[in-house]
């Protein structure tokens, strides 16, 4: 059932690739609000380069999780979704993993530009740096999908969502902006492991939160 | 419902709480020692540290309250986990507006990105986004859910926040007072009173705010 829930979702964005597309471009505005507003050298710049990338990792979150959610709300399907006889944890699950797969698609559309527009080297290890990024999107979406469920069907949720998200997502954009430093300062690993751990409870909390109350959050 | 203070009980803990309030103001003035270094900016934490514990504690009731909520699916824990929230947020406002007190003359600025007061801080606005949520949030029945949730979620990523914000800037040492245990007994025996004398004044506060939202509800349903 997961499999299938999980298609559904990659279907409807593969057919309009709303999520996506509106994520990216947002993405591609920050950048460049990002060089209009840090005219510095490119040696700040590149130090700053991880934090401006989980920024813009976070605002396009708010932006993706809302979209994914709130287009079941369009001729209720989100209610006919939950009077299925499945397991609602599941719907968390694929919710979860096609954001994921979403925002993973966006950053990898957006990684050149943002090495490009902003003029500074791209990570010496890059498998390490996708690695990592992957891992850090796991528990962004993990986060951000449990409040979306939340907020999803609250009034003033596109306010609501940001507004709970950002300090709950706290640990998670430290973590991933310090072992993203790490990386591009080419650190060895046992400099930022502890980081790798911290994104690893995110995921492994949330995921078990997330899954055990989803059920009552979408209750009827 | 009967006014909370009609209850005879209730008036003799008001009593009570509120003389060894006192007591604990002239205790901390009056019989404490003065730390070097540090004179009068010291005895602040003999409120700080009790209003973090009560602040936490409300918290951790509050979760229990959300977790009570979808077992029992009873509203009585919805009134408790809105009142532990409202006073945990009351305390930890407490918190943040006595730490840069006690930090503008003893680290020369009032505020440095401590992990305790930047875990305060966090947990402060998740909550105040609770309240956004308890108020806009629309469908009454939705939003208790929603809100029991919320109280879970908040106190599950406590300690991840605190890990994080500590080892996110190492340099920045915790405040010298947090080891209480270590401190001398001249200090530990008024905090230690301080933090039971707080934690009375907590649940009378706990048990009146409760006792007020049911009574708003009924009046509400009687309407």
């Amino acid at each position: 059932m997961f499999f299938t829930l999980l298609k559904k979702e990659l279907f409807i964005e593969f057919r309009s690739k709303e999520v996506t597309l509106s994520m990216f471009v947002f993405g591609l505005s920050i950048i460049l609000a990002f060089v209009f507003t840090s005219n510095v050298s490119p040696v700040i710049v590149a130090n700053y380069a991880p934090g401006m990338f989980w920024i813009m990792v976070l605002f396009v979150t708010v932006l993706g999780v809302h979209r994914n959610f709130s287009y079941e709300k369009e001729f209720d399907a989100f209610s006919m979704l939950i009077s299925a006889p499945i397991d609602r944890g599941l719907i968390f699950l694929s919710k979860w993993i096609s954001g994921f797969i979403f925002l993973s698609i966006m950053e990898l559309l957006i990684f050149i530009p943002f090495f490009k527009f902003l003029i500074i080297d791209f990570p010496t290890q890059p498998i390490m740096a996708l690695g990592t990024t992957l891992l850090a999107n796991l528990a962004i979406m993990a986060v951000a999908n449990l409040v979306s469920g939340l907020a999803m069907r609250a009034r003033l949720s596109e306010v609501l969502l940001p507004v709970l998200l950002f300090p709950l997502l706290s640990p998670v954009i430290i973590a991933a902006t310090k072992i993203s430093a790490g990386i591009m300062a080419a650190d060895p690993i046992e400099l930022w492991k502890i980081w790798l751990l911290i994104v690893t409870s995110v995921i492994v909390i949330f995921a078990l939160v997330g899954y055990t109350l989803f059920d009552f959050i979408i209750e009827e | 419902m009967k006014p909370f203070f009609q209850n005879k009980s209730n008036r003799i803990w008001l009593l009570v709480v509120a003389c060894l309030m006192v007591f604990n103001i002239w205790n901390v003035i009056s019989n404490t020692p003065m730390v070097q270094d540090q004179h009068w900016a010291q005895k602040i934490f003999y409120v700080h540290v009790p209003s973090a514990w009560v602040g936490f504690l409300s918290y951790f009731v509050a979760m229990i309250a959300g977790i009570m909520f979808f077992v029992k699916e009873d509203n009585q824990w919805d009134d408790v986990g809105l009142a532990a929230a409202e006073i945990g947020t009351i305390f930890t406002a407490l918190v943040l507006t006595t730490g840069p007190i006690w930090a503008t003359p003893i680290w020369g600025q009032p505020w440095i990105w401590e992990p305790r007061l930047t875990t305060t801080l966090i947990l402060f606005l998740i909550y105040i986004g609770y309240f956004m949520m308890r108020s806009f949030g629309g469908h009454e029945e939705r939003v208790k859910r929603y809100a029991a949730a919320l109280g879970i979620i908040a106190f599950a990523d406590v300690p991840i926040i605190f890990v994080s914000v500590k080892f996110w800037s190492p340099e920045i040492q915790s405040h010298p007072q947090v080891e209480m245990a270590q401190q001398p007994i001249g200090i530990l025996i008024p905090f230690l009173l301080s933090l039971g004398i707080f934690s009375l004044l907590y649940f009378l506060m706990l048990k009146l705010r409760i006792h007020v939202i049911r009574t708003n509800n009924k009046k509400v349903t009687d309407v």
